[in-house]
This record gives C-alpha cells, structure tokens and sequence, in this order.
C-alpha cells in the first residue's frame, strides 16, 4: 500500500472554552491515498468543511496531528502553509471565486504570479489548463462574461495549472444546474482518470458523490461511514 | 513581479476612477497648496529685494526718533533740520552723497488736468543719492537749490498725464499755490513692493520747499549713500557719532535718532516674506496630512470591498507580505499621482498668480521633488496600516465573506 496523501490521525477542532465549547472535529481517524477521487458528505454541523479546511492547509487542528504527503501540516506557520497551498493544492468553490474584472487567463495565471514563475510561461501553462477544461477562444473573457458552468471551468484549470497534487473541491456544483454540474463532474473525472490527480470534494449531493470512487460522511464531527472500508469488509 | 503589482495598483485605480479621484483630490489639494505658497513666497521675496534695491544700495536712511523695534514703532523725537544734513555732508567725506530730504503728498496742477503725487524737496545730491537717472532735461543743481527757485523735475505718470505724448519741460505746474517750471523727466521706476508708484512725484528744491510749501526747515529723512568700496557698517557709525555731536545727544542717552542701512532692511524684509510664506507652507502641509488620512480611509474601504479577493490571493497560495505590498503600492501609486497632479496645480496656480500681480515666478525644483516624495511618502504611510489589515485576515474568514 502506497504512502497516504492525506492523513488524520485522531485530528481533533474545537471552537470556543467551557460551556461554548464546541467539537467542529471529535478524535477523526481517516486518510486518501495518491490518486484517489473521494466524496466528502454529511449535513451541515457534521464537520465536513471544518475537515476540509484543514485537508486545504487553510486551517489548523487543535488537537491529534494532520499529515500533508507526510508532513505535520498542523504545526507548519501561515507562510509555510501557505506556500503548500501553492505548491501541492488547487482550489475549487462553489462560488468559482474567480477575480471580479480580470479575464479567465490572469485569473489562471494567478498562483503561479505567487510562485514567481515568467509572465510567458505562465501564459503558456494558463493557456493550456484552458484547453484542458475545454475553454479555448474564452481566455480574453471577464467572469461577468462567462456562464456559471464556464466560471467553474476557469477556477478548475485556475486550481490544475500549477499540477498540484491534490485538487480540493468544495461544493463545485453548488450553483450549477444538474447538466452543467454533470459536465464539471465528469471534468473531474477524467483529471482524477488521466492524470492521475487526488481529488477531495465536499458535495450533499447523492448523484454528485456518485462520480467519486469512495464516499466519507461526516456526522457530529465524527466520521460515520466510509465506502472505502465497508467494500473492504 | 514588482512591475506587476504596481500594473496592478493603476488597474485597480482606474476600475474604481470616481473614488479614486476624490481620494486623489485630497493630496491634489494639499501638494497645490504648498507648491503654491513656496512657490509665490520665492517670487515674493525676490520681488522684495528686487524693489529695495531700486530704493538704491549702499544707503543709509536717517530719520529722527529712537529706530523702531520688533512690534513697537520708534518713539517721535525732535524733527531733523539742514543743520545734520550740513553737518554729515561736511563729517563724512567717505561717502559718496549726502541728501536731505522733506516730502508731502499734494494735489499738483497743469491747466485743467490734476493728480496727486509725492512731492519732495530734496537737495542736489537726491537724484545721485536715490538713484534717480533723468530720461529728458536736467536735475537742478546746488546752486539753484541753494537760490531758493522754483524748479522740478516730474516722474514719468505725472509728465503722461500733464503732457501725453511730449516732454513738458519749460511748462509751468502748480504744487499746490506754488508755480513751478519743469526742468527735468526722471525715468520711470515702478511700482514698489508697497504697490506705491513712485514715478507719481515731483522733485524740487527743498529751499523752494521749506520756504513754499512746508513752511519750516524741518526735514523728514537724510540719505547718505556710500562710496565705492567703502564699509557700511564704518559709515553708519560715524553718522551716528555725527549725529549725537550735532543733536545734543548726552552720553548716558539713547539716539533720538535712527540710521538704518537700506541692504539690512532688505534683508530683514526678505526675511520676513521667508518666514511667512514658511508659515503658509505649514498651513499648507496640514492638509497634506489630511489627504493623507483621506488615503487612509479610501484603502480601509478598498480593503474592507475586496476582503473576498484577497481570500481568493491567499487560499491558492499568496504570502501576508504580497497583499501587503500590493495594497501599500496602490496606496503609494494613488497618492504619488496626486502629488504629481497637485505639483501641476500648484505650479499652474503661482504662474496665475505672478501672471496677475508680476511677482516673479520661480519654481524650485527640489520643492517639487520633495512634495511629490513627500505624498509618496504619505500614501505609504497612511497605506500601511488598511495594508497590514489586509494581509492579515484569515483566508477562511476571507473567503466567506460576502
């Protein structure tokens, strides 16, 4: 068995002290190996996107420990985290957030101007991660000009440009209509079929979670079922 | 990367044109203003020495009365008569004239036209003394001062409104009930910094004068002016040694006298223009520092409209320090434009205002400089606080933030 991604070992998040006190994460115990699509569901409370946070580098746990490809990701500062972030994960939203009055190839261009990579590469690379999600002839587009299924496809290649080794989704097809959230899907797919890409998506979508080859749901901060585990049993 | 967050800063600018203006406007005010009023100050103070010197260099000024000080006129003491002017011309063989002096403002008559101008009885050595140079004619001389005739010599407004287009000379005036022949045109000399014509005065013997129009021997001031070479201040002294002899002064009493030399008063006067316009300047600067916190405020609202954008920034991996730098460069850019601009305004404004009342007009390079350094300045200041808020929010927070 290949060394996980991602892995959670008895993370725990809590917000607020004595009566306030609140278990976001309750001792969770749960990991994705490289190349895996995983669907993360549960209602809203449950801790999904507390979990996901913290997958995203974008948050810490306050307690047990959170491995990055093996790093202690929970004791790395703000610029390191950030710079993970960078390197390793792209990010996709349910509201695309996309730069407002920026054309779909800055936006792209975007984490890697963080990375400090040449304006021409960078264009280079922008243009291909447009091709790839099927954008060709739209890179001159402002969000304001593009359709919400074409948003989203921009905020894919935006997180697939800088070949990251996890693509964190949140809710992708959140406000998409059931046949553009079907074509984002199988977008998704293939980068997961392909290139081989990690992906990890928060969706309460049944017919969503399906296009994941493992389903986790989360209920009151705990992780209540795994697919991964009960085929295996 | 630097060229392109600063791209970025004018991008942002010009998405936002109707706020960013009147942010603007506030450093456009402030960097005009005190362009504006160092700017004119210069020119002012130029202008003031400029007019002194036309008064003549190398002069001395002898009044009666003790010399005024700061904020207090000089106490009136006994009128000065021919008897110090007789006595300094005969002390003081260093100087190069000695000319006394009595003047009144009166109403000066040629057939049916009048205007009011200074008239002065002066003696001989006045026009040498006072730098007056004739344009047609003649100065009278000592003996026909000395004779008690009535001549004069007219400056350049009374000789146009009397004659036109002709010299006038040989024609008779009226000074008051006095006739007098016209021997001379002085060349014109302006305006002086008190914005008084001098070139409306008639100059006539101060013998004709005493005797016809002031009816005493009293004389209001002495010129002695200075010949090549030699030390004012040695000058100066003597006069005053002069002076107490001829006057009485006792040894334990104060002058009851002033000798003032006319390149101090220059200088005191110049000073004095320095300071105040320093004082605007001030004033001036004041706003500046209210733009300021215009900027402050306009990128506390940037920051707080675009908490979203810089979620997204710091999610796919920007670091504190580049939304940092990316607000203090839009701060900077913002209000290094409104110091340019406000630079343009200023220096328009002085032009204008030197245009209108022939102050020269003297820009200042460094003042430029550093008025446009200084708002850079400003806008990095004022920018770094909203800047720091910004790069310091959480990305989750951020990025929910509607």
């Amino acid at each position: 068995m290949t060394a996980p991604l991602i892995a959670f070992d008895k993370v725990w998040k809590t917000y607020g002290e004595g009566e306030a006190r609140v278990d976001a994460l309750a001792g969770v115990d749960f990991s994705i190996s490289p190349g895996e699509f995983v669907a993360i569901m549960g209602p809203s409370g449950s801790g999904k996107s507390t979990a996901m946070n913290i997958i995203g580098c974008l948050d810490t746990p306050t307690g047990g420990v959170y491995r990055f490809a093996g790093v202690d990701a929970g004791r790395l500062d703000r610029g390191r985290r950030a710079i993970l972030r960078n390197l390793y994960i792209g990010f996709v939203f349910q509201g695309y957030n996309l730069l407002p009055r920026t054309t779909a190839i800055e936006n792209v261009e975007l984490p890697l101007v963080y990375r400090g990579v040449p304006a021409r590469k960078r264009r280079e690379l922008a243009y291909a991660a447009l091709a790839q999600v099927g954008l060709q002839g739209r890179e001159d587009h402002t969000p304001a000009e593009l359709s919400g299924g074409q948003q989203q496809r921009v905020a894919i290649a935006r997180a697939i440009v800088s070949t990251p080794m996890l693509l964190l989704a949140d809710e992708p097809t959140g406000n998409l209509d059931t046949q553009r959230s079907h074509e984002i899907m199988e977008l998704l797919q293939t980068l997961n079929r392909e290139r081989g890409l990690t992906i990890a998506m928060v969706t309460h979508e049944a017919d969503i979670a399906g296009f994941a080859s493992r389903t986790v749901r989360f209920v009151d901060g705990h992780v209540a079922s795994d697919s991964a585990l009960s085929e295996a049993a | 990367m630097f060229a392109e967050t600063v791209l970025l800063a004018f991008l942002s600018i010009r998405r936002n044109k109707m706020r960013s203006f009147l942010t603007l406007l506030g450093i456009v005010i402030g960097v005009a203003a005190v362009i504006a009023m160092i700017t004119i100050g210069a020119g002012t103070t130029t202008k003031v020495k400029q007019d002194i010197g036309k008064l003549g260099s190398n002069l001395l000024i002898v009044r009666s009365g003790t010399p005024p000080s700061p904020g207090q006129s000089g106490t009136p003491a006994r009128a000065m008569t021919d008897r110090e002017a007789r006595a300094l011309k005969n002390g003081l063989p260093d100087a190069r004239s000695v000319a006394a002096q009595s003047q009144k403002a009166m109403t000066v008559v040629f057939g049916t036209e009048s205007i009011v101008a200074q008239v002065v009885g002066a003696d001989a050595d006045y026009f040498d003394a006072r730098d007056w140079v004739m344009s047609t004619g003649r100065p009278f001389g000592e003996a026909e001062e000395r004779s008690g005739l009535s001549l004069c010599a007219i400056g350049e407004t009374v000789r146009k409104q009397f004659f036109g287009g002709d010299d006038g000379l040989g024609a008779n005036i009226r000074v008051g009930k006095t006739p007098c022949r016209v021997i001379g045109v002085l060349e014109a000399k302006g305006t002086s910094s008190f914005g008084q014509d001098q070139d409306a005065t008639v100059i006539m013997p101060l013998t004709a004068f005493q005797r016809r129009i002031s009816g005493s021997s009293d004389v209001d001031t002495i010129f002695v002016a200075g010949g090549e070479g030699g030390v004012m201040a040695d000058l100066q002294n003597a006069a005053e040694d002069i002076l107490r002899d001829v006057r009485h002064v006792r040894p334990t009493e104060d002058d009851d006298f002033n000798v003032r030399d006319m390149t101090q008063i220059a200088d005191a006067m110049a000073s004095t223009t320095k300071v105040m316009s320093g004082m605007l300047g001030a004033v001036a600067a004041v706003s500046l520092l209210v733009g300021g916190i215009g900027i402050m405020n306009i990128m506390l609202v940037s920051v707080t409209e675009r908490t979203r954008e810089i979620g997204i920034r710091l999610a796919i991996g920007a670091q504190e320090r580049h939304i940092l730098v990316q607000f203090l460069v839009e701060a900077t850019v913002l209000s290094a434009l409104g110091g340019v601009a406000g630079v343009g305004l200023g220096l328009f404004l002085s032009w204008l205002a030197s245009y209108f009342t022939g102050i020269p007009f003297e820009p200042d390079i460094s003042t430029v400089a550093l008025a446009v350094g200084f708002s850079a300045v400003i806008g990095m200041v004022f920018g770094f606080f909203p800047a720091l808020r910004g790069a310091r929010l959480d990305p989750i927070d951020a990025l929910r933030h509607e």
